[in-house]
Order: structure tokens, then C-alpha cells, then sequence
């Protein structure tokens, strides 16, 4: 095991984890893109250490949002029969799919995801009157509350368009186990616009499936020997000490600022990609 | 409000409890596994490797949320929920079904 390039990528990792902890992203959309980028490793390995890195800052994460009773773990099992089908389909395709398809497909989703966080996440609309007596969320018992800090008390809130939130989630899994990213990027529509969750039960749940989502793919990239421990292993390591940092640092930092500093980066991010799909190739020892 | 509100804090307290210790064993066995060549040694006891050490915390990693469905599924069988055992049964059956593929696939991918 080469001792420097370990470090840098525990460094790497742990940075785009803090910055993406702050932020409330997962950390796999900066790592792929800059291990390919820099660190001359090739996309399927680059994506098989990532979802590595998911799994662990997903666990890193759930256990506070679980005791504060922020998670809806009734309606995570049920979308994550969706979200493991869509990663299950991810891991055939990606032996299928050319690379620079892939590429080109993280360009859109880097995109997408910086104007996600330009864009305002406004809390969705409660319709607490109109339950659908014979809806998926009312038969499997999908309704629930969580207590609200400023409030002092809990909120109840129901669940829309169960349909809809497992065809949207369907896709998340897919993404994430071609891409070795956590997959916000239709996470966060299909729990704020289908499933219409409040804001803080939508992040918890949404973070809490996703390491079951990447296990499923990790487990398979795993069983067929793709994931290389001298990489997994630093960027592992360094996403959950980035998590940790990054919850921290959300304490003290700007939050305004730092989306624009994101925002930035994931737009350059997005352009060497599309560079990438053509076959060009600035600097770096991209394969 | 006439829709029943279904909350599970016992079960969500175990899993947060088995995340949260899970991450840091699973953490653990990776940093050891990286630290053993930094003071020049080739492994311990059983000539384990410090490749091998960090091999098996990343599949420790990977079994974590895999364990928190098996935990959800026996807690919803106890409290006679068996709906919700079907679902988390299916979840466990697709994760094995691709790790399944993948030992059938391997070698197949370039790179």
C-alpha cells in the first residue's frame, strides 16, 4: 500500500465529507468526480469506494436523527424495497453502459444538484384534512409525527402519493449504484414533492435509506471483487471523520456562503465531467 | 385528526444504538488495518494483512444496514406486523439477490 496516496485520499475524503456534512449532501458526488479526476483511478472502482464511504456516513449520521425521533423508519422500509430494486438494476447496467455515458450522466446529475441548492427547500404543504381513506400510506399504516423543538410539542403529518415515491426512489437507487453517490438529487423531490414529509423527517429519512440502498450495490460491487481496500479503506476513513467535522462546522460557518462555494465547485466539477464524456482531458492522469 | 399516528421509539432507540456502535467498530477495524504498515508490521495474530484487516472492516460496513433491516424485521414479526415483515424481508432478499449476481459476474468488469 502506497503510504502518500493513502493520505491524500483520507484528506480528500475527509474534506469533501465536512464541506458535504455542512451542507447537508453526501460526500460521494465530490469523491468520484475527483478520484477519477486526480487521482487516476477508474470510474468502477472510483464509484465501488465511494458507495463504500455512503454506507458509512449514512450509519454515521442516522443515530442522532433516530433518537430525536426525526426518522420514519415504516415509510425507509417500504422505499427502500424500490431504492434496492434501482440499485440492483444500477450494478448490472454499469458493466453495460460506455464510460463515457457515465460520465456524461454525473454531468447532469453535478448540475442538477447545484441548482437544487440554489433553489430554496420550502416546507411542503401540510393537508392534514384530506386523508385518503384507501391510500397506500393509510393501509400500511404510513401517517406519523415528530416533535418539534421551537413548537414544544409533536406535529403530526401525513403521507402522500406512495406510488409515485417508490417509481421516483426506483431511480434514486439506480443512480447512486451507477454513480457511487447518495443520490439527493431525486431523493429530495420524491420525499418533498410526492410523499410531501415535513423538511426534518425528509433529510432523516432520506440519509437513514441510503445506507441500505448502497449496500445493496456495495454488496454486489463487494461479492464481484471490485472494491479495492487500499482505496475503500482511506476513503472510508476520512468520510466519517469529515462527517463528524462537518457537523461541527455547520455550527460556525456561513451557511450562505458556503452554498455559493458549492455551487462553484460543482458546476466546475460538472464541466470536466462533460470534458471527460467527449475524451478530453485538462491536466490531471484521467483514464 | 382521524388517521392513526404509528411511532416505534423502542425500535428506532436499538437501531440508533446499533448504527452508532456499528460505525465505530466497523471504523475501528479500518484505522487499525491502515495504521499496522505505518509502524512496519505485516499483520497480527493469524497472518491477517493489513490489506485483510481493511478488507474486512469495509464488508463490516457493508453487513451494518443489512443487520438494521434483519433488526426491523424481527421487531415488526414480534409486535405481529407481519405486513411489514413481508416488506423487510423483500429488502433483505433483493440485497442478497445482487450479492448473489455479483459473485456470478465476477471478473466480468473492466476496471
Amino acid at each position: 500500500m502506497n503510504f502518500g496516496f493513502g493520505a491524500w485520499l483520507f484528506a480528500i475524503s475527509m474534506g469533501a465529507s465536512a464541506l458535504g456534512g455542512a451542507l447537508g449532501m453526501a460526500s460521494g458526488i465530490f469523491i468520484v468526480p475527483i478520484l477519477i479526476m486526480f487521482g487516476g483511478v477508474g470510474i468502477h472502482v472510483a464509484v465501488a469506494a465511494s458507495l463504500v464511504s455512503v454506507i458509512a456516513c449514512s450509519c454515521a449520521s442516522s443515530a442522532p436523527f433516530l433518537r430525536n425521533g426525526l426518522t420514519n423508519i415504516r415509510v425507509a422500509i417500504v422505499l427502500e424495497t424500490a431504492t434496492t430494486l434501482g440499485a440492483l438494476t444500477g450494478v448490472l447496467l454499469a458493466g453495460v453502459l460506455p464510460v463515457s455515458l457515465l460520465f456524461l450522466l454525473f454531468a447532469v446529475v453535478l448540475l442538477l444538484s447545484a441548482q437544487q441548492m440554489m433553489a430554496r427547500r420550502s416546507e411542503p404543504e401540510a393537508a392534514l384534512d384530506e386523508a385518503g381513506a384507501k391510500s397506500w400510506a393509510t393501509a400500511l399504516r404510513l401517517h406519523s409525527s415528530y416533535p418539534d423543538r421551537m413548537l414544544g410539542r409533536e406535529v403530526p403529518y401525513l403521507v402522500r402519493r406512495v406510488p409515485l415515491g417508490l417509481t421516483l426512489m426506483y431511480g434514486a437507487g439506480l443512480i447512486s449504484a451507477l454513480l457511487g453517490i447518495g443520490s439527493g438529487v431525486l431523493k429530495i423531490p420524491a420525499m418533498d414533492t410526492a410523499l410531501r414529509l415535513p423538511i426534518k423527517v425528509s433529510s432523516a429519512t432520506s440519509n437513514f435509506m441510503i445506507g441500505v440502498t448502497a449496500a445493496a450495490s456495495a454488496a454486489a460491487y463487494f461479492a464481484r471483487g471490485d472494491i479495492d481496500p487500499t482505496i475503500a479503506g482511506p476513503v472510508a476513513l476520512g468520510s466519517v471523520v469529515g462527517a463528524v467535522l462537518g457537523a461541527r462546522m455547520l455550527m460556525v460557518m456561513s451557511g450562505e456562503k458556503l452554498r455559493i462555494v458549492f455551487v462553484v465547485v460543482l458546476v466546475a466539477l460538472a464541466a470536466q465531467m462533460l470534458l471527460s464524456a467527449f475524451g478530453v482531458h485538462l491536466g490531471g492522469h484521467a483514464s | 385528526m382521524t388517521v392513526n399516528v404509528v411511532r416505534q421509539p423502542a425500535l428506532e432507540r436499538l437501531l440508533a444504538y446499533v448504527l452508532h456502535s456499528g460505525t465505530w467498530l466497523a471504523t475501528g477495524i479500518i484505522a487499525l488495518g491502515l495504521a499496522l504498515p505505518l509502524f512496519g508490521l505485516r499483520g497480527v495474530g493469524l497472518a491477517m494483512t493489513g490489506e485483510e484487516i481493511v478488507t474486512a472492516g469495509i464488508a463490516f460496513f457493508i453487513l451494518l444496514p443489512v443487520l438494521r433491516v434483519m433488526l426491523m424485521l424481527v421487531m415488526f414479526v414480534r409486535e405481529g406486523d407481519y405486513r411489514f415483515g413481508a416488506v423487510a424481508t423483500l429488502v433483505l432478499a433483493i440485497i442478497v439477490l445482487g450479492a448473489a449476481l455479483g459473485v456470478r459476474t465476477a471478473g466480468v468488469l473492466p476496471g
